[in-house]
């Protein structure tokens, strides 16, 4: 099976590089709603892909997760 | 032809010329043997003939002349130019050295005091010279001036022990061994398994420099910023404001940021602190070649390899001592004296020159020594040809490091102030140089910058003009630059300060990196995670670093050169046995990075027209000739743009600041050049 995003071998889903970078996206949306106060779900993946700083598989993630 | 001279074998061309210049009374001689130029001359009744190799003319390789064939266990030193095409010229240097050494009832080695020179020199008197490499005269030397080379060859010394030339022949074994066989084993993978052929190489050196990159450059694509806030506060008392940050740099909640700004807003402010104090800062340490590698980076962007080949250049000149050296030590056997009389003859450097030998000269000595060679630096003599822009830069920094040394300390007068409203504490923090010291002779590459603080005092009252909210967001780790990656290898204890240059040029020669920014391609990454999975301990740093452990004590006379070649290749084996048993899975790795890399590198950047496809290198099927086309051709983008025909494309990675369109660089002939690929861009308009 390939990755969905880049189509690297995967394992389960995504290669174990996206799988990574979706962990990493999951494990900041706790983090990001810390510290505003709260936000949702697709305005925290919408920053995210447009954040400058965010690594290329983790905005491709993000887009993902969009849908 | 003369016989019962002494023949003087040297390392380079220039070398041979600096050593007959400086040894000749009288006339020397020189003449073409083979196509390369040997020199005669007389000294003290003795007759000499001086001629150099170009580097190394001597090789490790395998008896086989099949290229495909792994595990190469099998291995003889060869004359270059039957191991690398590219080294056609040993042949004719060899050839030469042969038919000299049949006249000559002495030899003497005048190649640089270095494991490579050792062995270099070694080579030649033992292959070429039919076996006299035990009983060679060394001349030791650290800078080409007349008065150095005559006082080294007024005191050769027998070759005893060889040390360092058993060290280096070993490590070109060991590493002739390792590179073979894993990059056959990865190319002959790809190939069998996948539908392409490239050289695919992971060398001892190379491949934990690569995972380092690799490291990095996962938590760089895997990066997601979480957002934080910093508070500024703006304070103002007699018109003059002072602006300060919150003690805690980093709030993690705009809750909590809110709350500090709401509480500042309108209150009054009290200098709670303030300290001034004095401080000491002690000049640098002398350069040896990894600092001066470091510094030319910082100062002007130089590669590393790059300040390699420019400060040998000048060493070849006489213009500074050897560079190849890992002390940060000037010993006393330097005639600081003379060199600084010496330089007060050059006019940019009279006056600090002038000032120096006013004093007492004891120079700041680093805690880095090494045996054969001082740390960098000038002779004193002024450059008998014009410099190019390059090597006066170099030569400038390692003058100005030179005299730095010899600098008093500087003092800088530090400032600390709290500033407290209520509860909450805002800090202020500056510098400046009250006595400049050594500050002076280093000039602008000293790097401290004057920060002031605001006239304040403790207890005075300020108001709070303002207090604001800056949103911020974690950085991601930044990419290794040269210099970066310079220094973790350095620090990881792999490669030599010879060879850690090199290999940062060839990881980007194979495809393994790309561009200045020094991101590692599919390829790189698909490497480095073919062999942690099958190959592990070939890219630990472990392993590299034991090995160069082990190598440092054969160069210190101790340790076995045979016993550590059989450990190595043992670890070897066991390696490529796993490589290939894994073979279908390997080739279908990196054969898939391989297409991926080669797809990727005709790609320099978006399209600034349609912002949707991507720049490509294209070759029309017409024409022959390449040129920049848009991805999104087949969806109505017509973007293309035409492509000097000459050199080698490559990504910038980065667009052009007054069109947006990518830049590449040209890369063939001396330097390579930079290009924006827009026609049309404004910056190309003539005024």
């Amino acid at each position: 099976m390939k990755c969905p995003v880049c189509g690297r071998e995967a394992i389960g889903d995504l290669c174990r590089y996206h799988a990574e970078a979706k962990e990493r996206v999951l494990a900041a949306y706790p983090l990001w709603v810390k510290a505003y106060g709260s936000i949702e779900w697709k305005d925290f993946l919408d920053n995210v892909k447009r954040n400058p700083q965010t690594g290329q598989w983790a905005k491709e993630i993000a887009e993902l997760l969009e849908g | 032809m003369n016989t019962g001279y002494t023949l003087v074998i040297c390392e380079k061309p220039d070398a041979a010329r600096s050593v007959s210049e400086a040894l000749a009374e009288g006339e020397s001689r020189s003449e073409q043997i083979e196509g390369t130029t040997v020199y005669r001359f007389s000294r003290k009744g003795e007759y000499f003939v001086v001629c150099a190799a170009q580097g190394h003319v001597y090789g490790v390789s395998d008896p086989s002349a099949e290229r495909t064939v792994y595990p190469v266990f099998d291995i003889e030193w060869y004359p270059s130019d039957l191991v690398d095409e590219r080294s056609a010229s040993a042949a004719r240097r060899i050839s030469a050295v042969r038919k000299l050494a049949a006249g000559a009832s002495k030899f003497v080695n005048a190649c640089d005091l270095d494991v490579e020179g050792e062995t270099i020199g070694y080579n030649l008197l033992k292959y070429a010279c039919g076996g006299k490499e035990k009983g060679a005269l060394r001349a030791t030397f650290s800078t080409l001036t007349v008065e150095d080379l005559v006082k080294a060859f007024d005191n050769l010394k027998p070759q005893v022990g060889q040390e360092l030339a058993r060290a280096g022949r070993a490590r070109h074994a060991i590493d002739f061994v390792w590179g073979v066989n894993l990059s056959r084993a990865l190319s002959q993978s790809a190939l069998v398994n996948g539908h392409m052929y490239r050289t695919v190489s992971v060398g001892r050196v190379q491949g934990p420099t690569l995972r380092f990159l690799s490291e990095r450059e996962l938590e760089i694509r895997e990066f997601v910023p979480i957002p934080h806030w910093r508070v500024m506060g703006t304070f103002e008392r007699d018109g003059v404001k002072v602006t300060a940050a919150y003690a805690r740099d980093r709030i993690e909640t705009k809750i909590i940021a809110d709350k500090i700004r709401r509480e500042c807003v309108g209150e009054e402010a009290v200098v709670a602190s303030l300290r001034r104090s004095l401080v000491q800062v002690g000049p640098p340490a002398p350069f040896n070649i990894g600092d001066l590698q470091k510094e030319a980076y910082r100062a002007f962007g130089y590669a590393p390899s790059r300040t390699l080949q420019i400060a040998e250049r000048l060493y070849l000149g006489a213009l500074i001592s050897y560079p190849r050296t890992g002390s940060q030590r000037l010993p006393l056997s330097i005639d600081y004296v003379s060199v600084i009389q010496g330089l007060r003859r050059i006019h940019e450097y009279s006056a600090p020159a002038a000032e120096l030998l006013k004093g007492e000269l004891k120079p700041v000595q680093g805690a880095k020594s090494d045996t054969a060679h001082p740390a960098i630096h000038p002779t004193g003599e002024k450059p008998k040809r014009p410099l190019e822009a390059s090597e006066s830069a170099i030569f400038d920094l390692v003058v100005r490091r030179f005299l730095a040394a010899f600098g008093s300390s500087a003092r800088r007068e530090l400032t600390e102030a709290t500033i407290s409203v209520g509860a909450h504490r805002f800090r202020l923090a500056g510098g400046r140089t009250v006595f400049p010291g050594w500050m002076e002779c280093y000039g602008r590459y000293a790097g401290y910058r004057d920060v002031e603080v605001p006239s304040i005092s403790e207890g005075e009252r300020l108001r709070v003009v303002d207090v604001a909210l800056e949103e911020r967001f974690e950085q991601r780790p930044p990419r290794y630059n040269q210099s970066g990656l310079l220094e973790k290898m350095e620090k990881e204890g792999i490669g030599t300060k010879a060879t850690r240059a090199d290999i940062i040029t060839t990881l980007v020669e194979r495809g393994y990196v790309s561009g200045e920014s020094m991101e590692v391609t599919e390829l790189g990454l698909s490497v480095v995670e073919t062999m942690t999975k099958y190959a592990p301990t070939i890219i630990s740093t472990d392993l590299t670093r034991e090995i160069e452990g082990k190598l440092e004590v054969i160069e210190g006379g101790r340790g076995n050169e045979a016993e550590l070649m059989r450990e190595t290749v043992r670890s070897i084996a066991i390696q490529v046995a796993e490589l290939n048993a894994n073979e279908e899975a390997v080739g279908r790795e990196i054969d898939s990075a391989l297409t991926a890399t080669v797809a990727k590198s005709f790609v320099i950047g978006r399209c600034p027209v349609c912002k949707a496809g991507d720049l490509k290198i294209i070759r029309s099927r017409a024409t022959k000739k390449r040129f920049v086309g848009c991805s999104n051709y087949s969806k109505g983008c017509r973007t293309s743009a035409p492509l000097p025909q000459k050199g080698t494309i490559r990504s910038a990675s980065r667009s052009c600041e007054r069109c947006s369109w990518p830049i590449v660089y040209v890369v063939g002939g001396r330097r390579p050049w930079r290009l924006c690929v827009n026609p049309n861009c404004p910056g190309k308009k003539r005024p």
